[in-house]
């Protein structure tokens, strides 16, 4: 169709020549099918005539698209097929989609089993060898922790808490302080270790991002109980076992320290937690925080039993970390006044029975103890003899 | 009509309920052997993702391939069990993990202390498992026939 036999409307007529564009240009934009409003809108926006020539002279002569990547060489026919537990990433680990390797070559966000192309800047990784940060629960245990997710606002029974003598209300608070700081400080150093952590190792970084989730998630609940029945937060923790923790130079020592020693602590802390809970809220908590925590244990035995077998010439060096964090540990409880008669507090029902509360917490430290020597050893660790005597002391001791 | 506990009809009404129950499957994935010991009457139950896929009674010797297993003494069983039909789930001093905490052997235990953590990282959906017996009539069976 000739161009000058589509009619400009008046409207448009008059904005081109405001605007400064030919009528010809109207005409032929007009003849391309593109709407009176939808011109005038770019006439509006400060388009000239001469970028609205050039604009439909390149889309007279069609897109120059490069279309080479339709060739890259990756393994290609893929079907992965979802298990009883769904489409999981152990489901998509398939031919070389499937191969971890033992050392990972590529500086860049390079996903495992797509192609390199040159030229890309380094991201900063840190962290390139499988046995460094492994453990074959990583891609299980992702898939776990967000099957096995829970959502604090809603699902805790908040009206099931009544109001508690003031002492027992200090006591959950100060308890609530302790473990929300805790939490924030494992999100915080777990969060520092993901970009170190190259892309080879995907189901690390992603079972680790579960991790602090699932920290973040500690932090809201407990924070929440504190803030929740007339009471409210408490002292700060000293910190030093934590420091242990912060200053760790290496991914290994992070996770010794941190997964294995303090968050079997922390776990056998949640358990007892649960026992004394004081009400239906609680127990909620505690009981689903024990398996948040279960699962950060699980993954740090199942690493350094990792490590071990492919590497043995670390066991020493391992062997130290735990020495120092179990150190760092025993200064804690020297130096935090709070956290131990909270507990026991907690525990025996209020300050005239702390007798018994201490009792109890002792039993908790005892649990701790035990169920650490007996992980440790399933990592062939065998620290029964080579804990630190302060430590080894809660075992000595009896039963509750 | 009441089912006896322990017994592979009991565990397998159990299971039938859970594996109906979408509350149950809410819970998330599990992936566990689990060995029940009431007496010296063993029972194995299998989780699979989202379901209990399997019961059977096994020998002793079978609970060394178990994840952990739970046991108490017989009369311990039978209070939990009322404490669940009474209240509809475990009150505050009957769930699994306190009656572990106040038992010095412990209420589950296994013969590897990475496989027992199991019972913590699954541990709603085992008390789940136990608390949907307050939907059964169940009948306890004489504490003589607990014995090998």
């Amino acid at each position: 169709m000739a161009n000058e036999t589509i009619a400009i409307p008046d409207d448009l007529a008059a904005k081109a020549q405001e605007k400064d564009w030919p009528l010809d240009l109207v005409q032929q934009a007009l003849a391309a099918g593109a709407p009176a409003e939808q011109i005038m809108s770019y006439m509006d926006m400060g388009v000239t005539a001469d970028q609205a020539r050039e604009f439909m002279a390149q889309g007279a002569a069609g897109p120059q698209l490069d279309l080479s990547w339709m060739d890259t060489p990756t393994e290609w026919g893929t079907r992965a097929k979802p298990t009883k537990h769904g489409l999981t990433l152990e489901a998509i680990n398939i031919g070389r989609y499937g191969e971890i390797p033992d050392v990972w070559e590529h500086m860049t966000e390079m996903p495992r089993g797509a192609v390199p192309i040159p030229g890309v800047e380094a991201m900063g990784y840190s962290i390139f060898q499988k046995q460094e940060v492994w453990s074959d629960l990583c891609a299980p245990m992702y898939e776990e922790a967000i099957q096995r997710r829970w959502r604090p606002a809603t699902d805790v029974p908040w009206d099931s808490i009544e109001p508690l003598p003031d002492d027992l209300e200090r006591a959950i608070g100060q308890v609530c302080t302790y473990l929300s700081e805790k939490a924030q400080m494992e999100a915080d150093i777990i969060g520092r270790w993901e970009p170190e952590i190259s892309y080879g190792y995907h189901e690390v970084k992603l079972y680790l991002a579960t991790v602090v989730f699932e920290d973040a998630r500690a932090v809201e609940v407990f924070r929440k109980r504190a803030l929740s029945n007339g009471g409210g937060l408490g002292l700060q923790s000293p910190g030093w076992a934590f420091r242990s923790v912060v200053d760790s130079r290496n991914f290994t020592e992070m996770v010794a320290l941190q997964f294995v020693l303090q968050d079997s602590l922390t776990l056998a802390e949640y358990q007892f937690g649960e026992k004394y809970a004081k009400n239906a809220a609680e127990k909620y908590i505690f009981a689903h925080a024990i398996e948040d925590k279960a699962r950060h244990v699980a993954y740090g035995i199942s690493h350094l039993k990792y490590v071990l077998l492919h590497r043995a010439d670390r066991r020493m060096e391992i062997e130290r970390y735990l020495d120092k964090g179990e150190g760092m540990l025993l200064v804690d409880d020297k130096k935090d006044t709070a956290a131990r008669p909270a507990w026991a507090i907690y525990f025996a029902g209020g300050k005239e029975n702390i007798a018994e509360g201490l009792r109890i917490y002792d039993h908790m430290r005892r649990q701790f103890v035990t169920q650490y020597l007996a992980r440790l050893r399933w990592a062939t660790l065998e620290r029964k003899d080579t804990i630190n005597p302060g430590l080894r002391a809660y075992v000595e001791g009896g039963g509750e | 009509m009441a089912t006896t506990f322990p017994s592979t009809e009991w565990f397998n009404a159990i299971c039938e309920l859970v594996n109906n129950d979408p509350a149950f499957r809410q819970l998330g994935t599990v992936d566990s052997v689990i060995g029940v010991k009431v007496g010296d009457k063993i029972f194995e139950l299998t989780f699979e993702a989202f379901e209990c896929t399997g019961v059977r009674e096994v020998a002793e010797s079978d609970l060394r391939d178990m994840d952990f297993w739970l046991e108490q003494p017989y009369d311990k069983w039978q209070e939990m069990l009322n404490n669940i039909k009474v209240h509809g789930a475990a009150d505050l001093t009957h769930t699994l993990n306190t009656i572990d905490l106040s038992m010095p052997e412990g209420l589950a235990r296994s013969h590897d202390g990475y496989r027992r953590d199991a019972f913590y990282r699954f541990n709603q959906s085992i008390q789940d498992f136990f608390n949907a017996s307050a939907k059964i009539e169940t009948k306890f069976a004489e504490e003589s026939a607990l014995t090998a």
